[in-house]
């Protein structure tokens, strides 16, 4: 086996991207694909007006679950959809400290997204008490 | 024999100091000659200035990768009757992703740089090469039985891999490829090469690389098993360390 | 001596979506890259708009009627389409890696978008006619 020297074309392996960031992506995805047949079937078809008034959306969202459930789907879709996005973005080859406010900005994002996500589900949910 | 045909064969010309332009040749044809032979021909008696690679002519040495109405070929083995007809174009272009030399002869240093760092083997021994119809068990004697590797190093996946096309240090479906090859159990410090942004986590699963290797290689399958061989030695070393 | 021109550049990105010349898998990844582009647009936007839930009933249902313009309904059935595509593709994708279906991956493509097309179909159908 020949050792591998520091050949200008084999660069530096960058850890931008790596199993564990990938095994999220494709984790996250198929959960989605259940999640998402379960979010969509049930607020278009279980409940009876497809949640197309203000008051069906609140009485079903008194159920535990429904809010547990859109919860968990908002977790997954963001992480799914900002890793997807980061992997597109390290096809570009961005620089090294570009990428390090990249990651900051997609956390943020997304931390933030999952925040309003939980503070509007339980907003609803406490209209219907 | 079949009828000689008539076709325009349109070649991308890139000289220094040039401005990049297609040159139109008109040339008679047996639809039953390999592209190769039609360029060779335009070179021989039409512009001697036309440049471009060939060696064996028979599929083995990979010189002669070139892009053919879009899709890349290896032009010694495609016959001009499959890409295109009487009173056709042949449009040549140089394979994309290497810096062009001049005309349709690219630079590929950075490939072969890139196979020979991490160790790409050429030749295998038998029981490793993938052959079909491999006998159950190999006794001693097979042991010592070699078999020259599949990959040519002809550069085409490289210039059909969409991921190549903007990331001018993703190791690549060739390379990957060949690491996958040798395997990283046996190489383990390959693992932090290939589980890397320039690794396969690069690949997004177009398979076009597979779809244009003239050398059955199938990169494609080889870097999905190559990922399957990173993952679990990634779990391995998880578990273990705890 | 060198080309600049032909080398890799992230300048190329449009290179990805670009059909000419590819085969099944490479109109897959241009499905999935499109599709998932489309669907990120589509999320946060969708998110941001379910705010009017928090605004009352009023604002809630008043934006409801809004959304019942057929142009609107025709973009929400693109974007159960683009979710179908992408999560079959995705699929494909985890299959693949793991060296399920790798010799008969365009064949498995095609299966795949066949159902997609079929389940947009079906949910464009009942969109329309609800």
């Amino acid at each position: 086996m020949t050792q591998t020297t520091a050949f200008p074309s084999v660069s530096a392996p960058k850890s931008g991207e790596n199993t564990w960031l990938w095994l999220l992506k494709i984790i996250t995805g198929p959960l989605l694909v259940i999640l998402l047949a379960i979010h969509f079937i049930v607020n278009h078809y279980i409940s009876e007006t497809g949640l197309l008034t203000y008051s069906e959306v609140v009485a079903y969202y008194q159920n535990p679950i429904i809010p547990i459930m859109e919860i968990l789907f908002l977790a997954s879709v963001v992480t799914h959809s900002l890793s997807g996005l980061r992997g597109i973005i390290l096809d570009l080859k961005p620089a090294r400290h570009v990428l390090k406010i990249l990651d900051w900005v997609l956390v943020i994002f997304g931390v933030s997204a999952v925040v309003y996500g939980v503070w509007l589900a339980l907003t609803i949910a406490s209209k219907g008490v | 024999m079949s009828e000689n045909w008539n076709i325009t064969l349109k070649v991308s010309r890139q000289k220094e100091g040039e401005k990049p332009h297609f040159d139109e040749f008109k040339i008679e044809v047996d639809p039953d000659e390999y592209v190769l032979d039609a360029v060779e021909r335009v070179w021989a008696f039409m512009d001697r200035t036309v440049c471009f690679r060939h060696a064996c002519h028979h599929s083995t040495c990979g010189a002669c990768g070139m892009r053919v109405n879009n899709v890349e070929k290896l032009t010694c083995i495609t016959y001009i009757r499959d890409v295109t007809h009487d009173g056709g174009v042949l449009k040549l272009e140089p394979l994309r992703n290497f810096p062009i030399i001049s005309d349709l002869a690219v630079d590929m240093g950075s490939l072969y740089n890139r196979l020979e760092t991490v160790g790409v083997r050429a030749i295998l021994p038998a029981p490793e090469a993938e052959i079909e119809n491999p006998p159950a068990t190999w006794d001693s004697a097979d042991q010592q039985y070699i078999r020259l590797a599949d990959c040519i190093e002809c550069g085409l996946c490289i210039s059909a891999c969409p991921s190549a096309a903007t990331s001018s240090e993703y190791l690549g479906p060739a390379v990957l490829a060949g690491v996958q090859a040798n395997g990283i159990k046996g190489n383990p410090e390959m693992l932090n090469i290939v589980d890397a942004e320039d690794g396969v986590w690069r690949c997004h699963s177009a398979f076009e690389c597979t779809a244009v290797c003239p050398s059955y290689v199938d990169p494609a399958r080889r870097i999905m098993n190559l990922r399957t061989q990173v993952i679990k030695e990634r779990f391995t070393r998880l578990f273990h360390k705890a | 001596m060198e080309n600049q021109r032909n080398r890799p550049s992230p300048s190329k990105f449009w290179t990805w979506f670009n059909p000419i010349g590819r085969e099944t898998g490479g109109w897959a990844f241009i499905l999935n890259r499109v599709t998932a582009l489309g669907l990120v647009f589509y999320l946060y936007i969708h998110l941001l708009v379910l705010s009017q839930l928090a605004m009352g009933p009023q604002a809630y249902d008043n934006f409801l009627a809004l959304m019942s313009n057929p142009m609107i309904i025709f973009g929400e059935v693109l974007v159960v389409a683009a979710g179908i595509i992408h999560g079959l593709n995705g699929i494909r994708i985890v299959l693949t890696t793991f060296g399920v279906g790798v010799t008969r991956q365009k064949q498995l493509f095609y299966g795949l978008m066949a159902v997609a097309l079929i389940a947009a179909f079906v949910f464009a159908f009942r969109m329309f006619t609800a």
